[in-house]
């Protein structure tokens, strides 16, 4: 410090005096040329630049494009444009506003009082620009205005088209909703040209697809006299509408899942495991798109924000939970792979595993017996797993899991999508600065403990054991087409790996998951109901703890709705080559096989009896699978 | 605590009251921008403006009263908030996309490429008062101060805002020359000024070029990228010698004349008050570069002078690069008029600007050499 105080005074201020002389020329020669510009503009080509001000009457208007629709595979609209109606009062027109407005009797006296405050407002502007009274005036009092309209001179309504979210909030987390578009996206010179006023995505597809779904602004050039009164359009260029945005959903699906799903909190997604197309996307609780229309008011967007349950989040993408007895699969697979177990390998369950000085708990206290891979999964036996998993190791684990798509985003294209977690000794020691320990390898072995996944990754690494070992990237959008219905591209999947799964035993994996359905014991017995449609399907439950309680088999009421298990259940069908996957998250609700398995048996039931009752066009029912072939 | 009594005694009050008087002259502008056919948002600029400014004095008052000494001392530091804020802009504009904040009236937006300005200078500052060569600067001594200046301007021209981003390489430029460089160090800039040129021009994106493009020529498309400049000539030079009037300014008030609150709020000036009142105005805004030149020139070390030096010149060029802008002599480039164009982050960064020339000012009879 003291040396650099030396430094800062030692200074002999005649050192710059020249230059300073320079600098202060400068800048009066700059001033110079700016008055000089200014004499050359303002008084040599005043008068004439005067003359071209006030003949200057050609003024560019922007017309606004209307948005592409959303629509699901089979055509139906999910999004589409509605007119909004805006009442607005031309002063000069009006000869007496005030008049006009005390006129409205048929209206409520607060509504004309808001209205004549409006007017007040803007009194200081010119008589014949239009003073808004109201946005989105209801079909009852616009119906009243326009039936008056003859005793009502000078109130126009003007049509303002929205979106209309046909589906309100059944599918409002994957189809999203538009808003003005404000701070970044309309900062200077952005590339996608943004003005503040225009309606952009704000999430879900709407996000996803705006450079499909907005269009390009046409415009106007108007002529105004002096006064800024539009006397004529001069030219028109029309506005290029949005692109229409076909997705992968299917409607009649989506309205299945909602109702099925009747619980607080959770998702449902159904998925196509030929080729990743999400067939429908649930989140719980939900909201009302519509309500973004027109701007949402303050009070009823707080209201989202603050409800704890979160309905703004969706759920499939965003909601991080620890797979609980899914991941079992992904610990069978490894050790097949690993050769660390064979379907044939018995261990002996007697409901509690002891890994020093800690006990594990199967949840099934009084044990398995005996029990072979094939048992394990079908009964989901804790015990087999902790021993399984301690064999394997926690990288190796690690390993598997983010071969299999976990822990990982699955690039579906919605923004905010979670990454979740796959714990390792490195991520630990890394995070935590703590070294690993044994006892979280067999918490892990079972699902539980560090990790966290999102219900998509395991819809999709469900998906990949059925369809043959191929992890597709969800897909949402299945083609664009031009307003005129041209289809302008199409989104074909897209394939991120093949599953270091042998044929053999992913045949294996998968019978064992039928037969947790059908088989005697299985945790999936809910589902067995589908037998009567001719179905078999399969499926895996879970039970994730949010927390370790001390005492177990505790009544559900009882326990604060925070600290209950979420209920996950996944489930494909038909078996051996599924064409449709179901995956349910209850938040808080209890068991898998008891809470969220009933609801994945009504969607697939519901499925089954739709596809018996709907005649299919040929060639659905034999388009190829990603290589799953004769399974089983 | 006790205060210098010397402090208060050369409180520089010209300054002060220059800056109060140009500031004024701006919200009065911004009120006449907010009437006639101006959408209800633009209504109330000029009192969020104020707002600012009183903000703004605030800072001014703080940037004056710590000792610029230590603020130098501190600069890295400083360099490096504000490097964390470009930063911090990048990555929550990439991951947030905004899909909600549109709502959030409340909480004020900064932007910090205003305060990168300020930045530079004083690290600038820092670096060439503990590294002053003696003599000229050759390569090896600018080595330092282009790093400096090369993280915000990427930062910024990422943003993208190519126009902040050369702003900071000219408030840098002068500062070096200031100081002295070489003959032979100028030759080799200029001549691989003259090679990278080329290239730069194929960096830019499209719209960047029809800008310089139609700056070239503005008839050239007369409804559309030309229209800004065509309209703030016609405006400026509509304004005659004695102007039409506060309110009056048909361009403005109807409309014809875009981006007035921010980029052309000289033409609205320039239409409303005449040659007269622009020269009115640009001697107010002379009689404040020279006093910052004073400042520099009677400052006690070599800190001092370099402050007050760098933050005049970030004025100056903002004044001059913004009103050669508006008269189509310098293409449309985004550079906000000091004090005068609406926008919180540049005020309070110019506020900022002008109580770390009032610190310089009042002391300098207090440290002795």
């Amino acid at each position: 410090m003291a040396k650099e105080r030396v430094r800062l005074t030692k200074y002999d201020p005649g050192t710059f005096r020249g230059r300073f002389d320079v600098i202060v020329w400068i800048v009066f020669l700059a001033f110079f040329f700016l008055a000089g510009k200014l004499w050359f503009f303002q008084v040599i080509r005043g008068d004439e630049l005067k003359l071209r001000s006030e003949s200057n009457r050609i003024r560019f208007q922007e017309v606004r494009p209307l948005r592409g629709q959303v629509l699901d595979r089979d055509g139906n609209i999910l999004v589409d444009n509605m007119p909004s109606f805006d009442v607005s009062m031309i002063p000069e027109l009006a000869k007496n506003s005030r008049d006009v407005l005390e006129r409205m009797t048929f209206l409520e006296s607060e509504r004309t009082d808001r209205w004549k405050r409006q007017l007040e407002r803007n009194e200081d502007r010119k008589p014949f620009v239009p003073v808004r009274l109201e946005r989105d005036v209801s079909w009852q009092n616009l119906a009243l205005i326009e039936s008056n309209a003859f005793h009502l001179p000078g109130v126009v309504v003007d049509v303002v088209p929205v979106r209309d979210y046909r589906f309100g909030e059944m599918a409002a987390h994957i189809l999203g909703y538009v808003g003005e578009a404000c701070c970044d996206e309309t900062n200077g010179g952005s590339p996608e040209g943004y003005r503040p006023g225009d309606m952009v995505g704000k999430t879900g597809i709407e996000k996803m697809m705006d450079q499909e779904l907005r269009g390009a602004s046409g415009g106007e050039q108007i002529e105004v006299n002096v006064n800024g009164r539009k006397i004529r359009v001069l030219g028109v260029m029309p506005p290029r509408p949005g692109n229409t945005v076909v997705l992968t959903l299917r409607a009649d699906l989506q309205r299945i899942c909602w109702e099925a799903f009747r619980e607080k909190a959770g998702s449902v997604v159904a998925m196509d495991p030929r080729d990743g197309s999400v067939l429908a996307m649930v989140s719980k609780p939900s909201y009302d798109p519509n309500l973004f229309n027109r701007g949402i008011s303050g009070e009823a967007w707080r209201k989202l924000l603050e409800d704890p349950l979160c309905p703004l989040q969706n759920r499939p993408l965003l909601g991080l939970y620890p797979p609980g007895s899914l991941f079992k699969l992904v610990i069978a697979a490894a050790g097949l792979e690993e050769k660390a177990v064979t379907p044939e390998k018995k261990t002996f369950c007697t409901g509690s595993h002891v890994v020093g000085d800690r006990t594990f708990r199967c949840w099934n206290r009084d044990g398995h017996g005996s029990v072979d891979l094939r048992r394990a999964i079908v009964e989901s036996c804790d015990v087999y797993f902790y021993e399984l998993g301690e064999k394997l190791g926690v990288d190796t684990i690690a390993w598997y899991a983010r071969m299999f798509g976990l822990g990982k985003r699955t690039e579906i294209g919605m923004p905010g999508e979670q990454e979740g977690l796959i714990p390792s000794r490195e991520w630990k020691m890394r995070k935590l600065k703590e070294p690993w320990q044994i006892g979280e390898t067999v918490s892990l072995s079972i699902g539980q403990g560090f990790i966290l996944v999102t219900p998509i990754q395991l819809l999709r690494t469900y998906c990949a054991i059925g369809n043959g070992g191929v992890l597709f990237m969800p897909r949402t959008v299945d083609r664009i087409v031009s307003p005129g219905g041209e289809t302008i591209r199409e989104l074909p999947s897209e394939v991120e790996r093949i599953l270091p799964l042998d044929e053999g035993n992913r045949k294996f994996l998968l019978s064992a998951l039928r037969d947790t359905v059908h088989g005697e014991r299985g945790t999936g017995k809910a589902l067995r109901e589908l037998e009567t449609l001719g179905v078999e399907a399969c499926g895996k439950t879970g039970t994730a703890q949010v927390v370790k309680l001390g005492q177990e088999d505790q009544d559900l009421e009882k326990i604060p709705y925070k600290y209950r298990d979420h209920a996950l259940f996944v489930s494909l069908a038909p078996y051996p080559n599924p064409e449709i996957a179901v995956m349910v998250v209850v938040e808080h609700g209890g068991g898998g096989g008891s809470v969220a398995a009933p609801i994945a048996r009504e969607i697939l039931m519901k499925y089954f009896k739709m596809k018996k009752d709907r005649v299919l066009p040929a060639g659905t029912e034999v388009r190829t699978s990603a290589g799953a072939g004769g399974a089983g | 605590m006790k205060v210098d009594r010397r402090l208060i005694v050369h409180f520089d009050w010209v300054l002060l009251g220059l800056v109060l008087l140009i500031s004024m002259a701006g919200i009065v502008n911004l009120y006449s921008t907010g009437s006639g056919f101006a959408p209800s948002g633009a209504k109330t600029l000029y009192m969020k403006q104020l707002y600012w400014f009183c903000a703004g004095l605030g800072f001014m008052l703080v940037a004056a009263a710590v000792d610029y000494r230590f603020i130098v001392r501190n600069a890295y530091w400083i360099y490096g908030a504000i490097m964390l804020l470009l930063l911090l802009v990048m990555i929550y504009g990439n991951t947030v996309h905004g899909s909600q904040r549109w709502l959030s009236l409340g909480p004020v937006s900064l932007q910090p490429s205003e305060f990168a300005k300020i930045g530079l200078v004083l690290v600038l500052t820092r670096y060439i008062t503990n590294n002053q060569a003696g003599e000229a600067y050759e390569i090896r001594n600018l080595l330092v101060p282009l790093g400096i200046l090369f993280l915000p301007v990427v930062l910024i021209a990422r943003q993208p805002d190519l126009g902040t981003a050369l702003f900071l390489v000219i408030v840098a430029a002068s500062m070096i020359f200031f100081i002295g460089v070489k003959r032979k160090t100028i030759l080799l800039f200029a001549s691989s000024g003259v090679v990278l040129l080329p290239i730069l021009w194929f960096c830019l994106k499209d719209y960047q070029r029809e800008r310089i493009f139609t700056f070239f020529n503005p008839e050239r498309d007369p409804l559309g990228a030309g229209y800004h400049i065509i309209q703030s000539v016609i405006a400026i030079g509509s304004g005659g010698v004695l102007g039409k009037g506060f309110l009056k300014g048909t361009q403005s008030q109807l409309k014809f004349l875009p981006e007035q609150q921010t980029d052309f709020v000289f033409s609205v000036f320039a239409e409303e008050w005449g040659f007269l009142g622009a020269l009115v105005l640009l001697a107010l805004f002379l009689f404040l570069l020279q006093w910052g030149i004073k400042i520099a020139r009677n400052s006690r070390d070599l800190a001092g002078t370099l402050i007050a030096f760098g933050v005049t010149a970030m004025m100056f060029w903002g004044v001059f690069i913004n009103i050669c802008m508006v008269l189509g002599v310098l293409p449309v480039v985004g550079i906000p008029l000091p004090f005068f164009s609406y926008g919180g982050s540049s005020m309070a960064a110019m506020m900022i600007g002008i109580g770390l020339l009032m610190n310089v000012s009042m002391r300098r009879y207090i440290l002795q050499p």
